[in-house]
């Protein structure tokens, strides 16, 4: 067997054999979607295609409503493309950055390619290729329904659909190229630093955006949404509209395919291709002829040496579990410090939570006279339902792995010297704790910025409470009664069997209490107009959807109790 | 020669991981690399393989410097990491098929071997299952085999045992053994004392970044003065208390290899092909 040809030494492997490895790869995934897993298959098309028509309803909409003011209109189309473009070029080179920082010196795969024969530069080809896939999924799911909204609204020609598709497919390298510079970068220089870059970076922009907009807001408008507000903002976003950035120039390729103008759509359009063509076989070079050493520093970077001593995250599970006992509490400071030193958790959190309070604070300044009654309610409703959907994502991806989570370490869970019963229970009342901690500020926010004091303000809470209860019982009782213990990563876990029945439970439940509540809203307003406050109806709603929230997460957890009390490990 | 360290040196910001460290792994032997936790083995690993560049010093393998012609070192190398790496949805019949293509394997050529190494690491029997669902002692055959798939001139493995069965880790150390006497080498670094002790024609011993002690395992017997087993020998050397007795005794010489004859490991009947 030794005469049997091997490339000629120095010769790297043709890409296409690492191409076709990352097509088997998705091949067999699909495979085994379908074949394992087709609920889920089925179940994540259909919320896509939900996603879709809402999109396309709410484009629809907003571009109908923009049409009635053919003047504005005129205006405000192309700085729609303009913001959306600009907003797309700074996620997408962030969200590849962190992407390709991944899969060139954060996974084991790198190392493995690197010590094979093949060129730096392919291994960083394939990587750069199967991020800008992932990346782009957002421009995706929000294009496809802004092109298709756009082409009914004006009744455009078949070109616009074709020049709207090859502007994005152009586009996305552009900012894909820029991401692989910066993961580079990051690498080389700061690899120690890779995750404070990341979270310095991503704030820089956030602040960045609230003090443009806040500095906006202070010197035109002290009476709501003003036209000079509006005149103000959009002259500070003239410099979008540069000429010199990639984003103007796909903006404009699809403006003039909208104005029936090809010609000069072909011309951005080109523009754009090539820009994109040229910079990533630029980035593919010149990334590829550093990897090596970037990777060498990466490996190299100091070794974490920070040393915790524990008390700050001690003192917080005992403030915030003082009702439970003491032993309890131990197993719950575990849970707390893995909380509080992984990052993507509490960001995650945050974020969300952070953007919603955002949107409470100015709610009122957008209506300096108040809500009108049927609005005010209206306004709730749609307050509550934001507040209770973003708690279950965060328990269907945080919570629910929690139990599996364990994993290797079960036998250790199960020499404890605390019942299984009680185990179970403790991680529900850590995560209880937590998401009442940052729902109910929330919903206080939204309360106040709807002024919605009284009888309707205390249900509001008290349902947020009951849906808090309600979808840790789900996803901690379902993690017990669905666990994966083989599985390390929480992501798998929780798009697993289990994790996808948890999801759809959990938005039933959201959908379950969205209606209690949407009818103790209308009746509340039918009672006011009859200048009552509260009646029969809207005690006996919301002590249903109270039950409802208590009843779904007490049965779950009773579920998941007895599995877990019968697991053998 | 098949793998030159010289005064090879690395630091992790203030800590010097390996401090030069020089090395020779000649052509036929299977040399073993010992040290306690965090003595600097997997970092002169790394280096050796290409994954990390020295601050000083250089590798050369099979006479390819490292540093200057990375592409072609590597194309004699096989590197078995502790932590074996396969893609999780692939099968192990996939993952080596890839291997192999990406070695230039003609196609008929590379079926073959394919059974014939799967056969020989007992992998066949769940070579068509997702590698995600393997065990770690699974997934170390599996990687082991698509490392021998292209007959590298150098095996570089990392804890080779861990995982593996007394059966399967019996045949690991045939295979290296074999491999050696084919005229190549395996440069295997270890927590198994014995393993080293039955199939290593020379042994090195690291410590805080620096070789303490290399030669046959004769010849640290003969520097420790008494008939140490190698266990204790590794424990005087690696001391963090005590003075090593042997710290002053470098052994750098190189010792002739035992013929086969007098090798502790038995033939084989079903040997590989060269």
């Amino acid at each position: 067997m030794s005469d049997m040809p091997l490339i000629q030494p120095g010769q790297s492997p043709s890409f296409r054999i690492l191409l076709r490895l990352k097509l088997s790869i998705l091949r067999n995934r699909l495979r085994q979607l379908t074949d394992q897993t087709p609920l889920q298959l089925l179940m994540v098309l259909a919320f896509l295609a939900v996603i879709w028509l809402g999109l396309f309803m709410v484009f629809d909409y907003v571009l109908m409503f923009i049409r009635r003011f053919e003047k504005e209109a005129i205006i405000a189309l192309p700085y729609v493309f303009h913001i959306f473009f600009f907003s797309m070029t700074l996620l997408l080179a962030i969200s590849t950055a962190v992407l390709v920082y991944g899969g060139l010196f954060a996974r084991e795969e790198p190392t493995f390619l690197l010590t094979t024969p093949n060129s730096p530069r392919n291994i960083v080809s394939i990587v750069y290729l199967e991020s800008l896939f992932f990346s782009s999924w957002s421009l995706l799911l929000l294009g496809i329904p802004l092109m298709l909204a756009i082409g009914k609204v004006q009744g455009l020609p078949w070109h616009f659909y074709l020049t709207f598709a090859v502007a994005f497919l152009g586009f996305i390298p552009i900012p894909g190229a820029i991401g692989l510079v910066m993961a580079l970068a990051v690498a080389r220089f700061l690899p120690h630093l890779a995750k404070r870059t990341l979270v310095i970076v991503t704030s820089g922009i956030v602040l960045l955006g609230i003090y443009w907009w806040l500095r906006a807001w202070m010197t035109t408008s002290q009476n709501g949404l003003s036209q000079e507000f509006v005149r103000r903002v959009l002259g500070e976003l003239a410099y979008i509209k540069s000429a010199l950035l990639p984003s103007a120039w796909v903006s404009k390729a699809i403006q003039f395919s909208i104005q029936d103008n090809p010609l000069e759509a072909a011309f951005y359009l080109a523009v754009t291709v090539s820009t994109g063509v040229f910079l990533s076989w630029w980035s593919t070079v010149f990334v590829g002829s550093k990897f090596a050493r970037a990777f060498g520093s990466a490996q190299s970077a100091a070794t974490q040496t920070r040393r915790y001593s524990g008390w700050a995250s001690a003192a917080l599970t005992r403030v915030m579990f003082f009702y439970l006992p003491q032993r309890l509490r131990g197993v719950i400071l575990k849970d707390v410090r893995h909380f509080l030193r992984d990052p993507l958790q509490w960001t995650q959190l945050a974020i969300l939570f952070g953007l919603l309070a955002l949107y409470l604070f100015y709610l009122p300044r957008t209506h300096p006279y108040g809500f009108e009654g049927g609005f005010q309610k209206v306004l709730c409703f749609m307050n509550f339902i934001a507040i209770t959907l973003i708690l279950s994502t965060f328990t269907s991806r945080f919570v629910f792995p929690m139990i599996s989570l364990e994993g290797k370490q079960i036998w250790l869970v199960g020499l404890w010297p605390i019942s299984r019963r009680e185990v179970v229970w403790g991680k529900f009342f850590y995560a209880l704790t937590v998401t009442a901690c940052a729902a109910l500020p929330v919903t206080i926010l939204s309360i106040n910025a709807v002024e919605a004091h009284g009888s309707l303000g205390w249900i509001q809470l008290l349902l947020t409470l009951a849906s808090c209860f309600g979808l840790c019982g789900l996803a901690i009782g379902l993690g017990a009664r669905f666990p994966n213990y083989k599985e390390p990563n929480a992501n798998r876990i929780s798009s697993g069997l289990g994790g996808t029945l948890n999801l759809i439970a959990s938005v039933a439940l959201v959908a379950l209490n969205g209606v209690f509540f949407g009818a103790v809203c209308f009746y509340s307003q039918q009672a006011e107009s009859d200048g009552a406050e509260l009646t029969a109806k809207i005690i006996g709603l919301s002590s249903l959807g109270f039950l409802s929230g208590v009843g779904a997460g007490t049965a779950a957890i009773m579920v998941g109790v007895r599995r877990f009390r019968a697991q053998e490990f | 020669m098949a793998v030159q360290v010289d005064n090879v040196s690395k630091c992790y910001g203030r800590l010097r991981a390996v401090d030069g460290v020089s090395l020779e792994v000649k052509k036929g032997e299977v040399f073993a690399f010992l040290g306690p936790n965090g003595a600097g083995k997997t970092t002169t690993i790394k280096m050796i393989t290409g994954l990390i560049q020295p601050d000083s010093g250089t590798v050369t393998v099979c006479g390819q410097q490292m540093s200057t012609d990375n592409q072609t070192a590597k194309g004699h190398l096989a590197y078995v990491p502790d932590q074996p790496f396969l893609y999780g949805k692939l099968t192990a019949r996939e993952f080596m098929r890839f291997v192999g293509e990406m070695y230039g394997i003609e196609k008929d050529a590379l079926k073959r071997r394919i059974e014939h190494h799967m056969e020989q690491l007992a992998v066949t029997k769940y070579a068509d299952q997702l590698a995600e669902g393997y065990s770690h002692g699974m997934k170390q055959r599996v990687v082991l085999a698509a490392a021998l798939l292209h007959e590298p001139d150098v095996l570089v493995v990392d804890e080779p045992m861990v995982g593996l069965d007394p059966r399967t880790a019996r045949r690991v150390k045939d295979i290296f053994r074999e491999w050696a006497d084919a005229g190549r080498s395996v440069f295997m670094s270890t927590h198994t004392l014995d393993v080293a002790e039955a199939i290593a024609d020379r042994i090195a011993i690291i410590n805080q970044g620096r070789i303490v002690a290399c030669g046959t395992l004769d010849e640290l017997k003969a520097k420790a003065a008494r008939e140490h087993r190698l266990e204790d020998i590794f424990l005087d050397l690696t001391n963090p208390d005590g003075p090593p007795e042997m710290e002053e005794a470098h052994i750098t010489e190189l010792a002739p290899r035992p013929t086969v004859e007098n090798s502790p490991i038995e033939t084989v009947p079903d040997a590989p092909p060269a």
